[in-house]
């Protein structure tokens, strides 16, 4: 009888600290969950859900402040693959934040251009170059086409250009496909 | 030795035979229109302008990176437009080309200086690097930059030279052969010469017996043997040759270069000889016509860039609406009308009398796609994973590996056009893993504005916090000095003072 209570209890203590260790050694660093929602986030960071960025959104989606439908860009897809993340019942996008463009991407009219930096500033992934009173254009594969620096434009000179598929990057449609 | 031959694949008559192999040299286009997008690689930057006057040899587009090829004019004439034109792709897409009026002379670039007979004392650099500015693709349809492929197989032990026509009901690798057996010898001298391969192996199918013949008569090098291997479909697959002929199987995702092994079609091996020994660079290819709208197939030399209009006129076509067809009837592409124009991957045009095309129906798992495949996929499998967008369970069963050759859409009962689905789920692949690469980026640029933002605001506070501290100091600083300096006043005043008193007593 004492014998197995004091194996027990032995037994008890040392796993106790071996997970003791483990929860201090392993600690999970943040919230996984907000990784997780980030990934499917398109990262436009547009900020049309009214909050600054996806991942803040992420943060507010995993907190349960927001609800899942405010990423137009995302688009229905980008919802429902939320909800299935999430395990809650999809919702339809919600047309209050915008509506899913195409892909899109900002191109700088030179000509016009006076150099006041406004649009470098107002970038969210530093896609601009240019420096004062200098003309400043797009990297184009930078460019998440979040419309962020169209209203601080002073002097009108960015336009967003959808994005054409060229031959490169063109894909069949397979519901024609199936429809053969 | 082996039987040179595989698993799968399907042994197909040629649909439409000719009676006489002939290579028929066309007369000069009157305006040729050249695309700067090749099949692989980034678009050519096309380095004339409109009005200017070109000769025949002339670069016109230039490359930033190796993975495409410079163009060059193939005749001689007038720029009149760098514009965007519809292309002979499944898309319909447009893009950018420049056209070129002939003026009737066909006047060459100086091409005196080359390496001529004499490529021997040429070093292979500068040989690779005439290759490299002779703008030569594959010529048997895959269109990849050959001085690219012949850089990835430095070292290589044996290059094999591809002879067995990409498809039943093409000729031209044929007419070429029976046009020029010594060029085509020569071609692989000079690839042996620069690719340090110690064998070279000429594989053409045993239908082609005349080609057989004139090769082994002319070949007088040991290091090169020609073997005839059995006609079956997909025998032409670079993967497949190097397995039917050396055994080796090349590895998931990889290419021949990986196992030491040269591959190149015979159409490449010409142009090799015509850029490194006449110093002629590549304005012109072997095209066949064939189809069931055609009364005798041909084989026509034609300089590229050449409208299809053009070029069919050469051929005897049944009147009526046909159907135009590019490259082979297992591979090719259906266009909407002919206009056109033969680039440098373009090995045949069918012209095809309209047939209702059977409607696909449900597929009933009978498996015979699965016994056809040559390189041993589950294409049943694949299509239910494609038709679904699954790519991932696609990669799983190795989509990528998926050489497109359509011998499951071939066999299908249900008439399902297997390969579309596959060519849509590689595209789609394509297009996500470039889009997962893209918000990546974005994401890791935007965290690390944010940490910059976060860094400077950081920066700034304790940079205000460090003035404020040494204004502080020095006005602490001042108070003491003035308190000092007070000090010293009062110091001397009282002793001003102390002098003024004594002096007055």
């Amino acid at each position: 009888m004492l014998d197995a209570v004091s194996i027990l209890s032995i037994l008890a203590l040392a796993l106790g600290l071996v997970l003791g260790y483990a929860a201090i050694r392993y600690k999970v660093e943040g919230n996984p969950l907000v990784d997780q929602i980030d990934a499917i986030l398109p990262q436009t960071q547009c900020g049309q859900c009214d909050f600054p960025g996806c991942r803040p959104y992420a943060e507010a989606i995993a907190s349960g402040e927001a609800e899942i439908n405010q990423c137009p860009p995302g688009g229905q897809d980008g919802v429902d693959a939320l909800a299935e993340l999430l395990d809650v019942e999809t919702l339809t996008l919600n047309a209050e934040h915008g509506e899913t463009k195409p892909k899109r991407i900002a191109v700088v009219d030179e000509k016009v251009c006076i150099g006041c930096t406004l649009c470098i500033q107002a970038c969210p992934v530093d896609a601009f170059v240019g420096s004062s009173k200098v003309m400043t254009q797009v990297i184009v594969s930078e460019c998440t086409g979040c419309d962020l620096c169209l209203p601080v434009c002073p002097v009108d000179c960015i336009d967003m250009v959808e994005v054409k598929p060229t031959i490169n990057t063109f894909v069949p449609n397979v519901l024609e496909l199936a429809n053969v | 030795m082996s039987n040179f031959t595989f698993k799968g694949g399907l042994v197909l008559e040629n649909p439409f035979p000719a009676k006489e192999i002939d290579l028929i040299r066309i007369p000069l286009p009157d305006r040729v229109v050249l695309p700067m997008q090749q099949r692989i690689g980034d678009q050519a930057k096309p380095c004339v302008s409109v009005g200017d006057h070109v000769l025949t040899g002339q670069v016109i587009a230039t490359i930033d990176d190796d993975r495409c090829a410079p163009v060059h004019a193939s005749i001689s004439g007038t720029v009149v437009a760098i514009d965007n034109q519809v292309m002979a792709h499944q898309s319909g897409l447009e893009a950018l080309c420049v056209t070129i009026e002939s003026d009737g002379e066909d006047e060459w670039m100086d091409n005196s200086v080359a390496c001529t007979e004499n490529y021997d004392f040429c070093t292979p650099d500068t040989i690779y690097n005439k290759i490299r500015l002779s703008g030569i693709v594959g010529m048997g349809g895959a269109g990849f930059p050959t001085h690219t492929k012949v850089q990835f197989a430095e070292g290589c032990h044996t290059l094999i030279v591809n002879a067995t026509e990409c498809e039943p009901g093409i000729m031209c690798d044929d007419a070429l052969m029976q046009a020029y057996p010594t060029k085509v010898i020569r071609g692989v001298e000079v690839l042996l010469h620069i690719c340090g391969a110690e064998k070279a192996i000429i594989a053409i199918e045993d239908d082609k017996k005349e080609s057989i013949e004139l090769l082994r008569k002319f070949c007088k090098n040991e290091r090169i043997t020609i073997e005839a291997i059995p006609t079956k479909y997909t025998s032409g697959a670079e993967k497949i040759l190097v397995k039917s002929l050396l055994g080796i199987e090349i590895p998931s995702g990889g290419y021949a270069s990986d196992v030491g092994v040269l591959c190149q079609n015979v159409g490449t091996l010409v142009a090799i000889f015509d850029a490194v020994v006449e110093n002629r660079p590549l304005i012109s290819r072997v095209v066949t016509i064939t189809g069931s709208a055609i009364k005798e197939p041909k084989n026509l030399q034609v300089r590229l860039g050449a409208s299809y209009d053009y070029v069919l006129s050469f051929a005897d076509i049944e009147q009526g609406e046909n159907d135009i067809r590019m490259a082979g009837m297992m591979m090719g592409v259906d266009l909407e009308g002919t206009n056109y124009s033969i680039s440098k991957n373009t090995n045949c045009i069918f012209v095809n009398k309209p047939i209702e095309k059977p409607s696909a129906q449900e597929c009933i798992r009978c498996g015979m796609c699965n016994t056809v495949c040559p390189v041993e996929l589950l294409p049943q499998q694949l299509y239910w994973y494609s038709k679904s967008s699954n790519i991932e369970k696609a990669l799983d069963y190795n989509l990528l590996d998926c050489i497109e050759c359509g011998c499951c859409s071939h066999v299908c009962p249900s008439n399902i056009p297997l390969v579309d689905y596959y060519q849509f789920a590689k595209a789609l692949n394509k297009q996500q893993t470039k889009e997962k690469e893209q918000t990546d980026n974005a994401r890791e640029r935007f965290e690390f504005r944010e940490f910059r933002l976060e860094r400077n605001k950081q920066e700034r506070a304790e940079m205000m916090e460090a003035k404020k501290k040494a204004l502080k100091e020095k006005m602490a600083k001042d108070k003491a000095q003035k308190i000092a300096i007070a000090a010293a006043q009062e110091r001397v005043n009282a002793a001003k003072t102390a002098k003024e008193s004594e002096d007055a007593r």
